[in-house]
């Protein structure tokens, strides 16, 4: 296999990238990890004109916990040191196990959350775990810089609402309520497997209420979705075992699979109703955040 | 990125400097060139092999910073300024490394295609955590393909060579 | 029975160990030579269609494009490995039969320029209608492949022993089941290339290949050569499982690309082509009828299959008897009636998978033992045990089976796995467990292609000084081992050192034939010719030793290196190295051949000599399985394998061997399927979509082994590679049955599946 011809820049600044990628408009990708973006080269599903590496921004490799704003990731950080970040598997072990579970080890040394985010691919598996937990992303381009819901980034299947000069600097995910999560990957094997099922979980749990609650599916439908009618249904209710069977079951019903090589639509719709409650449970028995 | 040449075709080529197993190598190349075939082909290490190219099987690991990736997905001009571990590394010297000589001795490899990845799997595993549980070593060669062994004898070879006693079947 | 050898029986460091952990083997894409260029082929982006005209103008003209050719530059004789069905072409003439059959090759600078030159060639097709379903491949509105099969069939095979209708007639109680398998691969890591020179009229290829004689052999028919103008050699396999033992395009169209460029070519599959080329597991439909009596006696058995070729034979008439032949083997009945229909399909041709048409039927022959003895209230074990093969007998289509371990492998696989307890006691909900028999060909009785060549042949050569000694062998390591296990053959037999061997192995003009890695036979069949020759080595040893000692050489023995008096213990003895130095002194070389044929074997009923062999393994496997009720996960707690080899040369290889066929079973069980779209386009042609277990996946195993001793083997020892992917399917699913009383009847055994049939169940039950 072998990749289209491009011309390879290496910008100094945040700034000059968003200029190089103001200048060459679509024809050119944001090289990061790579792991994503050289496969679909090699599949001919991509052939940029120009590939802007951002190798030179370590600033952009940092994970740290800055008060008032959250536990701030850079866009640049590798899988792998999320998972083996000793802040995320304090504060968000939820996190770190999600990034533990993805692709094969070769490839969280190397892909990055930034370049995850970017791909959108609808079973992604960092997206669900960071969108429950509420995370923002900080985008910059040659207008300036916005933040936004990361709920909001994805807008279909490998698509994202970010202008053609914008670039992910960090991912952030705030203080707040939510006092436990988890995140399950169903995937047809244990390792280098994308997920059928996906579902993420962030609760607020107190004296066995639960006070709020996210609940985020991904590979069963065009983006990572909210489950609004799980989520509500689950407020306020205390724990029981129905409760969280039922909770899967609207969740199931919510959820919009489609059928694939991988796994039929019918039994994507299923694995939804228990991973939901699976899911929850292992949240609210294990996830406890620090 | 400084020292870029066009070539006859117009197209630019980029000087890089690689250092790979202690040496350190300066040459141009083509922008879509990738590092697995910059080492099997411009250095002649050909220890790491091409078994996907897509970053499924991890027959074309390498060690980068000590750290495993998946050499056919990194290009050569991103490699420039840093530092990388090929198999042909591991054994500085005439001796081998106590992975690889327990690798033989519990006969790990079969055809050995998948070999210099797993020994370069290994050895990061095992200098980041020498005593890594049987769970920390299936999970740190869960990203390199066997088609031989079925792992059996690669994941005893690891946990002999970290010392550890292996498990009675 | 087991006895305690010097070398043998030992588990010596592999030959070829420090060359694989330090990387410093090379395989055939390693490998560069001065001037070489770089060549791949085009495949059709059509599962069938007429090659109406090829334009390669645009291609030619790119910088770096050196050749480019289509049918009218290579040879128009047709081709495969089985010579009753010559159906290929180097570069097809008038039709593509699938996507990615070759129909134009390039020879460049650089790989790159290969694939840009590929894009350039313009060809006009006609598309026509695929056959891609062959269970409808013959109804009529089906256009057919090729020119002389009727109706798609490519085999036809209809068998009968005994009288299966009198049996059926006489039986307490008569079962029909359907099972149905998947397309599998072989998917080895390393992908296929090879490397061609063609100097004046000589050729030489190098290609990862697992026979260089049937490669030599295929080449020079080709291209009209003198077999001794051709050389092939195997640098370092990356693994084969049968899909490396034919030659294929990159042999063929390298050569002429040579010859037209005055260059070595190397030629090369990337992952998705390999998936193309296949050469894998045929999928099938497999109804099974047993008749037994009250008591669980097989009476009589009838198999009706019907198989998926694809586009070419391959190495599938052999596959389709096979998939029949072996049945009979591991339970003893004297009635049976095997019919298979191979069929032609647009889909990449199917050959020989490690177990060679053998494990889809097994799983079929299992998992429908397994029904019936739970319909006659009998333990799965018990059922097995009652009908199981004893040593010395006959199968019903004339297989003569001397060792025989089956029934030791079924008490001690109960035995490891505690059957009897756990049925007795049961196991908590949603665990069940279940076993499986097995037994393979060691090596095949007859060769590929028609020939009265001996199978096997070998020279030993000791060193001047007999500080070493080099063994030459024309057969292949593919990874199984065998230049380890044939020195150490060489060794025991010449009463030397393993350390001290040398091997020169896998090239037709330094070895002597061998057949190559195929049908489990090197151990068996270049063993015998090392062991000769080795035997016949230290008879010369021995010879020049009592000369030198004043001693008969009846009363000498040698081992380790050491000859000594068998009778006077205090004659000082002498070492290896002086005596060998001595004979070459006065005698010149210290030389040995060996060589082997298998005894004329089989019936005489049409297919006869598939299935023949010189002996056959057995083996059981067992599986404790978890479901997970409500997602169908099959979670496996343990996996056991008690096999039948005989004398065991190498424990480490031995039981490597066991593992890496297990691994492929249980691959195939659970996960492992070549998927198409409804064009014939592969789906899953990668290794992120065709799933193999990985190491996080790979249950605990624990090997075990029963002891035999088969006369036919040389020390007695049989096959291993290929007999452990026998039980492995049937196994798993019958644990399944045992664990969640649903049977699922196709493989791979999904989660889906799983799900999808205890769904079911619980719908019936609830509908009571």
């Amino acid at each position: 296999m072998y990749l289209p011809d491009f011309e390879y820049f290496v910008p100094e600044s945040i700034a000059e990238t968003c200029q190089l990628l103001s200048q060459f408009g679509s024809k050119a990708k944001v090289l990061s990890g790579g792991t994503d973006i050289i496969i679909k080269m090699k599949n001919g599903l991509l052939a940029p004109e120009a590939l802007i590496s951002l190798k030179n921004f370590e600033q952009l490799r940092k994970i740290e916990y800055v008060p008032g704003k959250g536990v701030v990731i850079g866009a640049r950080v590798t899988h792998n040191e999320i998972v083996f970040s000793e802040l995320l598997q304090e504060k968000y072990l939820s996190v770190s196990n999600a990034a533990q579970q993805m692709a094969t080890n070769q490839v969280r040394h190397k892909g990055t959350v930034g370049g995850n985010i970017s791909n959108a691919v609808p079973s992604a598996d960092l997206p669900p775990i960071l969108i429950a937990l509420n995370a923002t992303v900080t985008v910059v381009g040659t207008k300036g810089e916005r933040s936004l819901a990361l709920a909001d980034v994805f807008t279909g299947p490998n698509t994202t609402c970010l202008a053609q000069d914008e670039i992910i600097t960090e991912v952030i995910i705030p203080d707040q309520e939510m006092n436990c999560s988890t995140y399950i990957k169903y995937g047809l094997r244990k390792s280098g497997a994308l997920a059928v099922v996906g579902v993420a979980v962030a609760l607020n749990v107190e004296n066995n209420i639960i006070k709020d609650a996210r609940v985020v599916l991904g590979a069963v439908a065009a983006t990572p979705m909210r489950t609004k009618k799980t989520e509500d249904f689950l407020k306020g209710k205390e724990i029981s075992e129905e409760l969280l069977a039922e909770a899967g079951t609207i969740a199931a019903g919510e959820s919009k699979p489609i059928s694939d090589i991988r796994a039929s639509a019918e039994y994507r719709r299923d694995m939804v109703r228990v991973f939901t409650k699976r899911a929850l449970r292992k949240a609210i028995d294990e996830g406890r955040h620090i | 990125m400084s020292n870029v040449i066009i070539d006859r075709a117009g197209n630019k080529r980029y000087l890089v400097n690689i250092t790979v197993n202690g040496d350190s190598y300066e040459k141009i190349v083509k922008g879509n060139s990738l590092l697995v075939n910059f080492l099997r082909d411009e250095l002649d290490l050909t220890g790491t092999k091409r078994g996907c190219e897509l970053g499924d099987c991890g027959s074309c690991t390498v060690l980068m910073g000590g750290k495993p990736i998946n050499s056919c997905l990194m290009l050569a001009v991103e490699a420039d300024g840093l530092e990388f571990t090929t198999i042909e590394g591991v054994a500085s010297t005439n001796e081998i490394d106590p992975i690889q000589d327990m690798f033989i001795e519990y006969g790990a490899m079969q055809c050995g295609y998948c070999t210099p990845g797993m020994v370069l799997s290994a050895k990061a595993l095992l200098t980041k955590n020498p005593k890594p549980t049987e769970l920390e070593v299936r999970t740190a060669i869960s990203g390199n393909l066997c088609r031989c062994t079925g792992y059996v004898n690669i994941v005893k070879a690891i946990l002999a060579a970290s010392g550890q006693e292996i498990p009675a079947e | 029975m087991s006895k305690e050898y010097a070398v043998i029986g030992k588990g010596k460091r592999r030959y070829d160990g420090r060359e694989k952990v330090t990387g410093a083997a090379k395989y055939c894409g390693d490998l560069k030579f001065p001037n070489m260029l770089y060549g791949k082929m085009l495949g059709s982006p059509y599962a069938h269609a007429k090659i109406l005209s090829i334009d390669t103008s645009e291609a030619e003209k790119i910088p770096g494009v050196k050749a480019v050719i289509t049918a009218k530059d290579v040879p128009s004789l047709t081709y495969g490995i089985s010579p009753a069905r010559w159906d290929e072409n180097c570069l097809c003439i008038e039709k593509a039969l699938f996507v990615g059959d070759k129909v134009a090759a390039v020879a460049c600078v650089d790989e790159e320029t290969c694939y840009k030159a590929l894009a350039a060639i313009k060809i006009e097709y006609e598309v026509l209608k695929p056959v891609l379903d062959y269970r409808t491949a013959d109804a009529e509105d089906m256009p057919q492949l090729h020119e002389k099969y009727a109706r798609n069939i490519n085999t036809e095979i209809h068998q009968e022993f005994g009288d299966v209708e009198k049996a059926f007639k006489e039986a307490y109680y008569v079962r029909t089941d359907t099972f149905a398998g998947q397309r599998a691969y072989q998917c080895p890591i390393e992908p296929h290339s090879a490397i061609c020179i063609w100097k004046d009229n000589k050729l030489t290829v190098y290609s990862s290949t697992q026979s260089v004689h049937y490669f030599q052999h295929y080449i020079a028919r080709e291209f009209g050569l003198p077999m001794g103008d051709v050389r092939v050699i195997a640098p370092y396999v990356g693994g084969g499982f049968g899909g490396k033992l034919e030659p294929t395009g990159l042999e063929f169209n390298g050569s002429v690309l040579s010859r037209i460029t005055g260059r070595p070519v190397k030629m090369f599959y990337d992952r998705q082509e390999m998936f193309q080329h296949n050469r894998g597991r045929h999928q099938g439909t497999y109804i099974i009828t047993t008749g037994v009596d009250k008591d669980g006696k097989i009476l009589g058995c009838h198999c009706d299959f019907r198989t998926d070729g694809g586009a070419y034979t391959s190495l599938g008439i052999a596959s389709a008897y096979y998939a029949g032949a072996l049945l009979p083997l591991t339970y003893e009945f004297d009635n049976y009636k095997f019919d298979n229909y191979r069929m032609y399909t647009n889909l990449p041709a199917c050959g020989a998978h490690r177990g060679h048409g053998a494990p889809q039927p097994k799983y079929a022959f299992e998992s429908h033992m397994d029904n019936i003895a739970k319909e006659l209230g009998i333990d799965p074990l018990d059922f097995r045990l009652k009908n199981a093969r004893r040593p010395n007998t006959v199968t019903p289509n004339a297989f003569i089976i001397n060792s025989c371990g089956m029934k030791d492998c079924l008490e001690k696989a109960a035995e490891l796995s505690q059957w009897r307890d756990k049925k007795k006691n049961g196991l908590p909900k949603g665990r069940g467990i279940g076993l499986g028999t097995g037994s393979f060909v060691t090596g095949a009785g007859y060769p590929i292609y028609r020939t009265d060549l001996p199978h096997a042949s070998c020279m030993i050569r000791v060193h001047e000084d007999g500080t070493s000694a080099t063994l030459y062998s024309g057969s292949v390591d593919i990874g199984q081992g065998s230049n380890t296990v044939l020195l150490q053959m060489a060794a025991e037999a010449m009463g030397y050192r393993y350390e001290n061997m040398k091997m020169v192995s896998s090239d037709t003009e330094t070895c002597p034939l061998d057949f190559g890695a195929y049908a489990s036979r090197q151990t068996l069949m270049s063993g015998s010719a090392v062991k000769q020759a080795g035997e016949d080595i230290k008879r010369q040893i021995l010879d020049m030793a009592s000369n030198m000692l004043g001693l008969p050489p009846e009363d000498l023995d040698c081992v380790l290196g050491k000859i000594f008096s068998k009778s006077r213990p205090k004659v000082e003895p002498l070492t290896f190295e002086e005596v060998a130095r001595r004979f070459f002194v006065l005698r010149g070389p210290v030389i040995a051949k060996g060589v082997y044929t298998p005894p004329r074997l089989g019936g005489t009923y049409k297919g006869a000599p598939v299935g023949t062999s010189p002996a056959y393994s057995f083996c059981v496997q067992a599986a404790e399985v978890q479901i997970d009720e409500e997602t169908g996960q099959i979670g496996v707690v343990q996996a056991w394998d008690v096999h039948d080899v005989g004398q065991v040369i190498n424990p480490v290889t031995l039981h490597g061997q066991v593992h890496g066929a297990l691994f492929m079973g249980l691959g195939e069980t659970l996960m492992e399927e070549v998927k198409f779209d409804d064009k014939g386009k592969l789906l899953n042609g990668n290794l992120g979509g065709y799933l193999m277990l990985t190491a996080l996946d790979m249950p605990p195993v624990k090997n075990a082994l029963v002891d035999t001793y088969e006369p036919a083997g040389p020390w007695g020892a049989k096959e291993v590679g290929e007999g452990a992917t026998n039980p492995t399917i049937g196994c798993f699913r019958n644990a399944i049955f045992d664990a969640m009383g649903v049977s699922v009847n196709t493989v791979p055994l999904t989660p889906e599946k799983v799900w999808r049939a205890l769904k079911e169940k619980n719908e019936k039950s609830e509908a009571k």
